[in-house]
């Protein structure tokens, strides 16, 4: 069985500074990891790598054994890798369902001019998307545009989406952020749901230390662009080079 | 070959003179495009009124060219806080309205110039344009000097105002970091103010020295418009060296090309280079390439 | 299932509207030529609406693809003797490969140097159209252009020589893109457009191949201005360079985006502000183009989702606003 995602190598430098050195590591098996690091580590750049939006210097990345690292970032989705951003993008000019259910609609080009003029009715796609807004409680808001929600709806309404298409890695960019604290047992609560019931593999970059060390499994600290620890997080917390790497 | 050197030389004159022209228009539009991220379409039209301006002055209040030029640059620098005032103000982060906005005002003044001078186009007869200056085997009109002296007075003063003054150190900064000025204390809104109204300044000086040269009309505008746009493309769309250096070489290379193709496609030669330059590489001469997604 | 019922009855009141104007204006030439004008216009409108209204993708220089249609149709009729719709068929096909040839390397561009490339091309393509005399006829264009044959349908005759005749033609020709507008706005392939407009990031993190997207439908709209183009090239029996140069090329963007971009109807109602007015009011002398200036300005100002937009805020008034924050207003 090939790992679900192999790191192996990845370099990126930007003018003179090195966001990304040598970073290697392998996720095997499904589980909820997280990805931790001072400002300034390389987490966002590592993370713009593995998804498409950036493209690395040097070094691979496989998803599935498959080699992803010179596919553009839509190919990519197609392979069964999500992502959500730090500064939360949904459509906003679409209704909550709408942009739900665009998640899930097959985008090859082939596929979406043969379909023709489609209906947007009650198909299982349809169903899906409702019982995960229900999941986030938003399934009262289907009908409202996505730029009318608050933040914290966003966001929850941006998860959602990426999970829509079944993917088997889905990326988390900083989820708890600008995140209220009620909110926030919502997330934690849904993303463990998520977890049990696809059994996927979830990388997510967290400041949020409660939050990401009582979700994740395994925990990855980077430091100035290095990978510093790996771990589950009892080891990743007491780790002595970690600590430096935060108070240094 | 059939290109002799005094036949090279005339048009490289020839080249640098236009050159300076399109030098003050590039300048005006990369201020504002710098400053407030807005493209101007309706530069051409500013440029149109101070040939206007300039021969409504000259004509009807005082035969002094010197002074009559001044004078459309003042005029014109007091449009600019109109406009700015008015309308761009307001259109900053809606580029299609802009573009509307800008189409409007075009057509307005353009009609407005029919309107209050008539249909044909007006000859702005000055001294310069009279009396020749020999060279060799070649001859030009005291006009072409005059052109080029004023627009590298105009430059030199821009560079001094932005480099030497408060007001102009604040406008620099405004364009590489507006929140950042805005911290320090700079007012944005008056920077804006200010930026229109240099930029149709020197619209307008463009305007009151092609003028005499060839006719003043309401088209006038519209090719110097386009010019210079290719200008600041070439040299890089937030970059005052660029727009100099895109203005001059884009004057030059186009009376050059005239030795070798035909003269109507002399036109053709500069949106080709400005397609070439968007396809290979459109952050110009000294423009910053944005370090963006993959 | 209700709603699908009601678009396609409105969308049958639509076509039999503009099917009735003909028999309204029987006697009425001048309308008729207006309303003719209007239509070919608008096509191309349509065209620039599916890419700056719903795919967000402003290109200033789209009559001149009208202007590739237009010559092409002109030049298969005039000197190759073939007939209106093989030779309208050709113009719109190569139109679209010129959208193809120019999309390509130009769709790579983001923002201000789109908009500035396809300005460029526009006024290339004019010049080309004036300045390549053995081709085009230069700047005295091609006039002349035979008209199509009468068809015969059966119940009545068709005869495009009669302005009712060819008012017909060209309004089935307008129904034809009409319907192809409104499907592909509510296809998949119209949502994924929709998603680059809003966030061109997003959706291809969403697995939207964006530059493919935009390759289809810069192509397909290169193309449905071609078909404009050829029609209007047949209309007027003659084709000018001017009809495509800079000026057009900014009055068909005022047109779509006066008219409301992102909406239907929008390119409609803008062509029939820009074109049929204009005629109605017998000429455009300046004192009316200055106003005409004066209004867009006023528009930019206050409307900045164009007329359609306005009329949407108007109705949605009149209803009663029910919901605390209403679509037309996030401007």
């Amino acid at each position: 069985m090939p790992n679900v995602l192999e790191v192996q190598d990845v370099s990126k430098s930007f003018g003179g500074v090195h966001a990304v050195q040598g970073v290697s590591f392998s996720i095997r098996a499904p589980g909820i990891y997280g990805l931790i690091g001072p400002n300034g580590a390389g987490k966002t750049t590592l993370f713009d790598i593995i998804c498409g939006r950036q493209f690395a210097d040097a070094g691979d990345i496989r998803l599935g054994g498959a080699c992803i690292g010179c596919l553009p970032a839509h190919r990519r989705t197609r392979l069964g890798l999500a992502r959500t951003f730090q500064e939360c993008r949904v459509l906003d000019e679409e209704t909550c369902l709408d942009n739900v259910l665009f998640a899930a609609q097959d985008k090859r080009l082939r596929s979406e001019l043969a379909q023709g003029i489609s209906r947007r009715g009650q198909g299982t796609a349809t169903l899906e998307a409702q019982r995960l807004l229900e999941l986030v409680n938003l399934r009262h808001l289907s009908g409202e545009l996505a730029g009318n929600l608050s933040f914290g709806q966003r966001r929850l309404l941006e998860i959602i989406s990426s999970l829509i298409a079944q993917p088997r890695l889905l990326l988390l960019d900083e989820p708890a952020s600008g995140i209220n604290p009620t909110l926030l047992n919502t997330l934690h609560d849904f993303l463990l749901r998520i977890f049990a019931e696809r059994q996927i593999v979830l990388l997510i970059v967290e400041h949020n230390m409660e939050f990401i060390m009582s979700l994740a499994s395994r925990i990855l600290v980077m430091h100035q662009g290095r990978l510093l620890e790996e771990g589950p997080p009892a080891l990743v917390q007491s780790s002595q080079k970690v600590i430096e790497a935060y108070l240094g | 070959m059939g290109v002799t050197l005094t036949a090279l030389l005339e048009q490289i004159a020839n080249g640098t003179m236009m050159g300076a022209i399109y030098v003050l228009v590039a300048l005006g539009l990369v201020l504002i495009f710098g400053v407030m991220e807005v493209l101007n379409f309706a530069h051409g039209v500013v440029f149109m009124a101070g040939g206007y301006a300039c021969d409504f002055f000259f004509v009807h209040l005082f035969g002094n060219y010197p002074a009559v030029v001044i004078l459309t640059m003042l005029t014109l620098a007091l449009v600019g806080l109109a406009l700015e005032r008015a309308v761009f103000r307001r259109l900053r982060v809606n580029v299609p309205m802009q573009i509307v906005a800008s189409l409007g005002l075009i057509l307005m003044a353009q009609n407005a110039a029919v309107l209050l001078f008539g249909p044909s186009a007006l000859q702005l007869s000055v001294p310069t344009v009279h009396s020749l200056i020999r060279v060799g085997d070649l001859s030009f009109t005291v006009q072409h000097v005059v052109v080029i002296v004023a627009a590298v007075a105009a430059i030199v003063l821009l560079q001094a105002f932005l480099h030497w003054t408060k007001l102009g150190i604040a406008l620099r900064a405004t364009s590489q970091n507006p929140d950042a000025a805005r911290v320090v204390g700079i007012d944005p809104d008056r920077i804006y103010r200010i930026t229109f109204a240099v930029s149709c300044a020197l619209a307008g000086l463009g305007g009151a020295l092609l003028g005499p040269l060839f006719l003043i009309s309401p088209q006038m505008g519209d090719l110097p418009m386009l010019k210079g746009l290719t200008a600041i493309v070439l040299g890089g769309m937030g970059s005052i060296p660029g727009a100099i250096i895109g203005g001059l070489a884009i004057g030059i290379i186009e009376a050059v090309s005239t030795l070798f193709i035909s003269t109507d496609y002399r036109d053709m030669v500069v949106f080709v280079i400005l397609i070439a330059i968007l396809l290979v590489r459109p952050w110009g001469l000294f423009g910053v390439r944005v370090r963006g997604e993959a | 299932m209700r709603a699908r019922a009601t678009r396609l009855t409105a969308g049958v009141l639509f076509a039999a509207i503009v099917y009735l104007l003909a028999w309204a204006f029987d006697h009425s030439p001048y309308v008729l030529f207006a309303l003719t004008l209007t239509l070919c216009y608008a096509i191309p409108a349509m065209a620039l609406n599916l890419l700056l209204g719903y795919t967000g993708l402003v290109s200033l220089g789209h009559m001149g693809f009208a202007g590739i249609g237009a010559y092409v149709t002109a030049l298969l009729m005039k000197k190759g003797g073939l007939a209106f719709a093989p030779s309208l068929l050709a113009g719109t096909l190569a139109a679209g490969l010129a959208g193809v040839l120019v999309g390509v390397p130009c769709l790579r561009l983001r923002g201000h140097f789109f908009i500035i490339v396809t300005l460029a091309v526009g006024i290339v393509l004019f010049l080309l159209f004036n300045n390549l005399d053995w081709l085009t006829g230069g700047a005295a264009g091609l006039p002349g252009i035979p008209r199509p044959r009468s068809i015969d349908l059966g119940v009545a005759v068709l005869d495009p020589r009669r302005p009712v005749g060819f008012y017909l033609a060209a309004a089935t020709i307008f129904l034809l893109v009409f319907a192809i507008q409104y499907g592909l706005v509510h296809s998949d392939f119209g949502r994924s457009l929709a998603a680059i407009r809003q966030d061109e990031t997003l959706a291809a993190s969403r697995g939207v191949d964006v530059f493919a997207h935009k390759l289809a439908i810069f192509a397909l709209s290169a193309a449905i201005a071609g078909l404009g183009g050829g029609l209007l090239a047949v209309f007027l029996r003659a084709v000018a360079p001017q009809s495509f140069g800079f000026l057009e090329d900014i009055n068909l963007v005022l047109i779509v985006i006066v008219g409301g971009a992102g909406s239907l109807f929008g390119p409609t109602l803008g062509a029939l502000l820009f074109i049929a007015l204009p005629e109605a009011l017998r000429i455009a002398d300046s004192v009316r183009m200055l106003l005409f200036g004066l209004a867009l300005l006023a528009l930019a100002l206050l409307a900045p989702r164009g007329l359609w937009g306005l009329a949407l805020t108007a109705a949605q008034r009149l209803r009663g606003a029910q919901s605390a924050v209403s679509h037309a207003e996030r401007s």
